[in-house]
């Protein structure tokens, strides 16, 4: 259960459990996160997915076992130098007072910055030059809460670039959004070329997008692989409780899956279907 | 020139104008020319080189650093509970000068030019002792704030029930101080709650970028290194410092730290740098024309700043809803 690359882990988590009261959220989970890929967390709810994001970043200090980052255990990190190697885009933030487009980036300068600093000249081009590549320029002095929820979470990818962070962690970053912006959200997160976890609850969006899975299910680790390896009829129709039909996408050639609430009448249909696509293929 | 920086000029500008404007009101009639003359070089009339030097300068500075500290004390602690609701009246700490105060009325009659500043900051200072007890115990900003209104409360109990049982000359006098007034400051007040505001002042511009960070809730702060809980106690401290000092000189001044940020806030912005500079200066020349409305509304007597203050911060208030309504 682990990634079939050979080169180093760039984070290894090792046997990680966290237990609330009498509670097991997250159980002995072992996995391998390699430089420049792009893992996603997917599950059912209540699966573990955002408590394990929780405790790769240390926001939750009082689990078991131990997280590598670098070959170095997290826990010897400090906070400062965590923040500059994990940039985090949470789920939709509203904040009380009128930030602006241009505050909420200047954010990502915090963890490179000391006591008393001032932004330079040098600061604000970076600020520009990351929302040009999210393509947020025009909107650098807008108001932050007022954007749709798709320019939010680009404004938060800005903010991570200008933190020029190593590894970037998503929860739940197509939440609230319409197709078109679930998509150019992933395509931009794909574009950066580093290293991204992220919780994903659309199962096609994540076999699209991610070149490696983990299948939680009540803080178990269910399969670790390809999307193409993780997203079986069998495991998902455990996982969510509901029948799975799996099939490909014809164009983009990833798996591709529909659930249904009453399975003996839909297997059928999902059986024609696949005696029909076998007869063309 | 940038837009921000006009700002902030014209706001400097407004205060040197307010101070000067100031010291021509009062009950000695002393023409401009006098008063010129007086700073310049010296008076021709000795006693008005008194009151110009000893009651109206001294009253104008500690007007203004404490408006000043009011307002920077709301505006961190808005900025640091994301509650624009949040101000230092609201923790409890005049509750705890007031109780101070009413310890030091009972039981130190004779001593009370000393006894009673004192005992209003020590009472302040043990209010936000207990808040942030309470507030090291719990998580999140919205219980930190109930912390402190649960405190005003027992502490306003506490000093409630001394009183009924203390003498109504006693009941009067605490009465009259939690109302606010500058009439008895003198050159020294100045000088230590300028002082407080200087340090209060460095200890937040060093961490701006963290109480910034804030603003976009509590994980997103820590995800960018801060630590969130250590961050707001020492913040909170602060504003404790601000408004214990400055109560103990000039009593009860309410919604000044609730009301400047946030007129502050729609013109020059929300980031905590700008926002605690510009809240400085026009809280500062606000508190300046409060007190000359003090002095001049009533002919042979001065009404109480925190009854001004209240009038205007709840008129202001109820136009912001009103506004808030119509949009």
């Amino acid at each position: 259960m682990s990634s079939s690359t050979g080169q180093q882990p760039f984070l290894k988590v090792v046997n990680l459990s966290w237990q609330v009261k009498d509670k097991l959220i997250l159980e002995a989970l072992s996995f391998n996160v390699h430089q420049g890929e792009i893992l996603g967390i997917i599950g059912p709810n209540g699966a573990g997915k955002t408590s394990l994001l929780r405790c790769l970043l240390n926001h939750q200090s009082d689990f078991h076992g131990e997280v590598y980052f670098n070959n170095k255990k997290m826990c010897h990190y400090s906070p400062k130098l965590l923040a500059q190697n994990f940039a985090v885009v949470a789920q939709k933030a509203t904040p009380i007072f009128a930030l602006s487009v241009f505050d909420v980036v200047r954010m990502g300068l915090l963890p490179h910055k000391g006591l008393f600093s001032v932004d330079s000249e040098q600061d604000r081009h970076q600020i520009k030059l990351a929302l040009t590549k999210v393509g947020l320029i025009l909107l650098i002095n807008s108001a932050y809460h007022v954007l749709s929820g798709g320019e939010q979470q680009r404004v938060l990818i800005a903010r991570a670039l200008v933190q020029k962070a190593e590894i970037l962690i998503l929860d739940e970053p197509t939440n609230h959004l319409d197709v078109y912006y679930q998509h150019q959200i992933l395509q931009l997160v794909h574009s950066l070329g580093i290293t991204v976890i992220m919780t994903v609850h659309d199962l096609n969006l994540a076999a699209q997008y991610c070149q490696r899975l983990l299948l939680l299910n009540e803080g178990k680790l269910i399969s670790d692989d390809t999307p193409n390896k993780v997203l079986t009829s069998q495991a998902l129709t455990d996982v969510f409780g509901l029948y799975c039909h799996r099939d490909q996408d014809p164009i983009t050639q990833s798996p591709r899956v529909s659930f249904y609430l009453n399975a003996p009448h839909l297997k059928q249909a999902a059986q024609t279907t696949q005696t029909k696509m076998s007869s063309i293929t | 020139m940038k837009k921000s920086r006009l700002i902030f000029l014209a706001l400097v500008v407004l205060m040197i104008i307010s101070s000067a404007l100031a010291l021509t009101f009062g009950p000695a009639e002393i023409s401009v020319g006098e008063i010129t003359q007086c700073i310049v070089s010296h008076c021709s009339n000795p006693i008005h080189e008194m009151i110009i030097w000893e009651v109206r300068i001294p009253r104008i500075l500690v007007g203004i650093v404490a408006g000043m500290g009011l307002a920077i004390a709301g505006a961190i602690l808005q900025n640091t509970t994301r509650n624009p609701l949040a101000d230092p009246y609201i923790f409890g700490i005049v509750s705890g000068a007031a109780l101070g105060a009413t310890i030091a009325t009972i039981t130190l009659a004779d001593q009370l030019t000393v006894a009673l500043p004192l005992a209003a900051f020590l009472g302040a200072l043990f209010s936000v002792f207990i808040v942030v007890a309470i507030a090291s115990a719990l998580k999140n900003p919205e219980q930190l704030l109930l912390a402190g209104v649960a405190v005003s409360f027992m502490l306003t109990a506490i000093s409630q029930f001394l009183l009924y049982l203390g003498e109504p000359f006693a009941t009067n006098r605490v009465l009259f101080w939690l109302m606010g007034s500058l009439a008895r400051v003198e050159m020294n007040n100045f000088y230590i709650i300028a002082s407080i505001l200087l340090v209060s002042f460095l200890v937040v511009a060093a961490y701006h970028r963290q109480i910034d960070a804030l603003l976009l809730g509590d994980d997103s702060a820590k995800s960018l290194g801060v630590n969130v809980s250590k961050l707001r106690l020492l913040m909170l401290a602060i504003c404790a410092a601000i408004t214990a000092t400055v109560v103990a000189y000039c009593g009860g001044i309410g919604f000044v730290g609730l009301m400047i940020p946030h007129i502050v806030r729609q013109f020059i912005g929300v980031t905590t740098l700008p926002l605690i500079l510009g809240s400085a200066l026009v809280g500062g020349s606000f508190l300046v024309w409060v007190d000359v409305a003090a002095r001049t509304a009533i002919e042979s007597a001065e009404v109480p700043l925190g009854i001004i203050t209240s009038a205007i911060g709840s008129i202001f208030f109820i136009a912001i809803m009103l506004k808030t309504k119509t949009k």
